[in-house]
């Protein structure tokens, strides 16, 4: 991606309403975009370009978009965001298993969407959801995080729920064991999505994932303070296949 | 007595047989001792007559010595007893109906008597007999006749002015008599409880698979495994017909998912066409104010989508740790700037569905926020309960209010004015997750000191368990 190539989208839905003004929008934001009213008319204009990104919408009539989005990601490599009039968790879940990079439940805020279009964008160029098979659990402490369904269980194997920032905020740590990171790092290895949420302040995050997994939040051990410095996870982290778990 | 009445079908069956049985047996008890009683009297009552009509003949000397127990309990006749007067003492009663019989006998024998009187004492008021029971005792080696024993005394006065006195000594009553019956009841409910248990088992074990099967589908209410319908034709056609209900209730509430996803569908893809159209709208305010209303509409919308499938969620129950949850809502609402407060919180880990349980916080904290200004949020745990109560610093509510307040659509104003509130569902769908969670939703006011209203507590229980 080139500063003056425009990025190429590939919309589509088939509720012809929608598509329009999406289209509209998202041209006026400096996209380049392709629309396509079914599946099958998605698959004809892929033989003849390759979008950047694809926006799709997972009910439609005929082929359904979780289809096709499969063979986006395994024939194309082409990374892919739903368009979901459903918001249950499942459904969500179903998506991100089959590949993919991320949802938007309608009605979703347009500069949402662009922001995560961005961001998805910034994360393929990057190759960092190449750097390691998606559906290895990270295991620390007796902690496990499934980074697929962004699901953190604790010892005592019970789900603690967390948030998409704190999902983000955890997976860097774990990333990156036993590494001061910075707040201007972490802001910019969390940062995506939830950019208008997370800018509040780093140290408010760091404090809020404390809570959810250290023994004693006003004196952490896992997530350690390094004075001036920023922030450690101060213990080794292991990837593990789901099967052994 | 509650707790020894019997409540299943069969154990009050099996009961019923049995009082009825005891009640029968007692019955054919009372007349089978009452036929008894007479045949020994009347034995009684010959053995004492023919002792006196035969005082005219020498005693016989050389009787049969009698040693088994049928035979010393048998009427047996003592000596006669030669008097001047009569037998009877002052006090003790005529046995008249006897009087007449020995009567009777001895008029029919033509043996001559101007008075006849009988009497009964036992054996110890009776010196005479007594001591001629003793002596044949001990002549004979019989046991031992108890004191207690009944004797009848039958005196005849003859035209001599001589009183002849005969006596009986009147054999026991019975007790095999009773000892059989009860042996014979005890056999014949044996014998009844087991064809009955038979038959009933044919009948109860459907009926409470059916039961169990009912409950399972309450729960679930989902027609997979039915039951095979078994058991007497009753029972079958009973199976047959609740399987076939069961699967039209199925078919009926996926036909309200079905419609439901699709009427979800099929308003949110044009409300997200608007939501990117009005981005095109210059003014800012004006833009943020449409952007609330679509916001609004959404989050109704997903109020009535979740209270229609909140009865059949089709996410699992899992264990999860439950502060960690709250304080994830809290903070969402920290996030907008809205006034709400964390308050004590423990970690407890209770099996639930988070998504589910979310949305109940977020509605009861919304709630808190627009009727009582601010949020304080706290979790405990009470015995086998994880304890969330939020409370706010509003007006409360009305305590006739407080019930109709759970059903979809009521609001604590009847103006319904939308300034400050949605539809209402809100509280009817936290209500309706708890009790998906097997647990509970109550609404209370807190007072002060001083009797007014603090403000509201919505306490929602889960079981750990």
């Amino acid at each position: 991606m080139t500063a003056e190539a425009p990025i190429r989208l590939l919309l589509v839905d088939d509720e012809a309403a929608l598509r329009e003004a999406l289209s509209a929008y998202l041209a006026r934001q400096g996209f380049d975009v392709t629309e396509a009213a079914s599946a099958a008319e998605a698959r004809s204009r892929l033989r003849d370009e390759t979008p950047d990104l694809v926006l799709l919408d997972i009910m439609m009539p005929g082929e359904d978009g979780l289809s096709l989005c499969r063979h986006l990601v395994e024939a194309k490599a082409i990374p892919v965001i739903f368009l979901t009039a459903r918001g249950e968790a499942t459904d969500r879940i179903v998506g991100l298993e089959i590949g993919a990079d991320d949802y938007v439940v309608k009605p979703f805020e347009p500069r949402e969407l662009v922001a995560r279009i961005r961001s998805v964008l910034r994360r393929a160029q990057r190759g960092v959801s190449t750097s390691a098979p998606e559906d290895e659990l990270y295991e620390f402490e007796g902690w496990r995080l499934d980074p697929l369904k962004r699901r953190l269980i604790d010892p005592e194997g019970a789900v603690v729920p967390i948030s998409s920032v704190e999902f983000r905020l955890l997976l860097a740590f774990l990333d990156h064991p036993r590494q001061v990171l910075d707040r201007d790092r972490l802001l910019d290895m969390v940062q995506g999505r939830e950019a208008h949420l997370f800018d509040r302040a780093v140290d408010n995050q760091v404090s809020r994932l404390r809570r959810k997994i250290e023994v004693d939040s006003r004196n952490p051990q896992l997530i350690q303070t390094v004075w001036g410095g920023g922030y450690m996870l101060a213990t080794e982290v292991r990837r593990i296949r789901p099967d052994t778990a | 007595m509650k707790r020894f009445w019997p409540q299943s079908l069969k154990g009050q069956l099996l009961l019923a047989v049995a009082v009825a049985l005891l009640i029968a047996q007692a019955f054919s008890a009372l007349l089978l001792y009452r036929s008894q009683a007479e045949r020994r009297d009347a034995a009684v009552i010959h053995a004492a007559a023919f002792r006196l009509v035969s005082s005219r003949q020498p005693e016989p000397r050389d009787r049969p010595r009698r040693h088994d127990q049928e035979l010393i309990d048998a009427p047996r006749s003592l000596r006669l007893e030669t008097a001047t007067q009569s037998p009877l003492r002052s006090g003790e009663h005529h046995d008249s109906r006897a009087e007449t019989e020995i009567r009777q006998i001895l008029a029919d024998l033509a043996f001559p008597a101007t008075d006849v009187v009988v009497t009964r004492r036992t054996l110890a008021h009776d010196q005479v007999a007594r001591e001629r029971v003793e002596r044949r005792a001990a002549l004979v080696g019989a046991p031992r006749v108890p004191l207690s024993r009944e004797v009848l005394v039958a005196g005849v006065h003859t035209p001599d002015n001589v009183w002849l006195v005969a006596r009986v000594l009147v054999p026991p009553g019975e007790r095999g008599l009773v000892m059989t019956l009860i042996g014979q009841t005890l056999m014949i409910y044996a014998v009844l409880v087991g064809a009955i248990a038979l038959a009933l088992r044919r009948i109860t074990r459907p009926l409470a698979a059916l039961a169990t099967r009912l409950e399972q589908f309450a729960q679930t209410r989902d027609a997979k495994s039915q039951l095979e319908p078994e058991g007497p034709d009753d029972v079958r056609r009973l199976i047959v017909a609740h399987n076939a209900m069961e699967d039209r209730i199925a078919d009926l509430l996926n036909e309200k998912d079905v419609m439901l996803g699709a009427i979800g569908h099929d308003l949110k893809t044009p409300l997200a066409a608007l939501r990117v159209r009005i981005e095109s709208v210059e003014d800012d305010a004006e833009r943020t104010k449409m952007a609330a209303t679509i916001e609004d509409i959404v989050r109704t919308l997903d109020d009535i989508l979740s209270l229609a499938r909140v009865g059949r969620p089709r996410d699992p129950c899992e264990p999860t740790e439950l502060s960690a949850l709250v304080s994830s809502v809290v903070e969402e609402f920290e996030d907008m700037g809205d006034p709400v407060e964390l308050g004590d919180m423990v970690r407890v880990v209770a099996p639930l569905r988070a998504t589910w349980l979310r949305r109940a916080l977020r509605n009861l904290i919304g709630n808190a926020l627009r009727y009582g200004k601010v949020a304080h949020v706290a979790l405990s745990r009470e015995q086998d309960w994880a304890v969330i109560r939020i409370t706010d610093e509003g007006p409360g509510i009305a305590d006739a209010d407080i019930a109709r307040m759970q059903e979809p659509f009521a609001r604590g104003e009847p103006s319904r004015n939308s300034e400050t509130g949605g539809a209402g569902l809100g509280l009817a769908l936290a209500r309706a997750i708890a009790d998906q969670h097997g647990g509970t939703l109550t609404l209370a006011n807190r007072y002060l000191p001083d009797g007014t209203v603090a403000g509201l507590t919505a306490e929602l229980r889960l079981p750990l368990e």
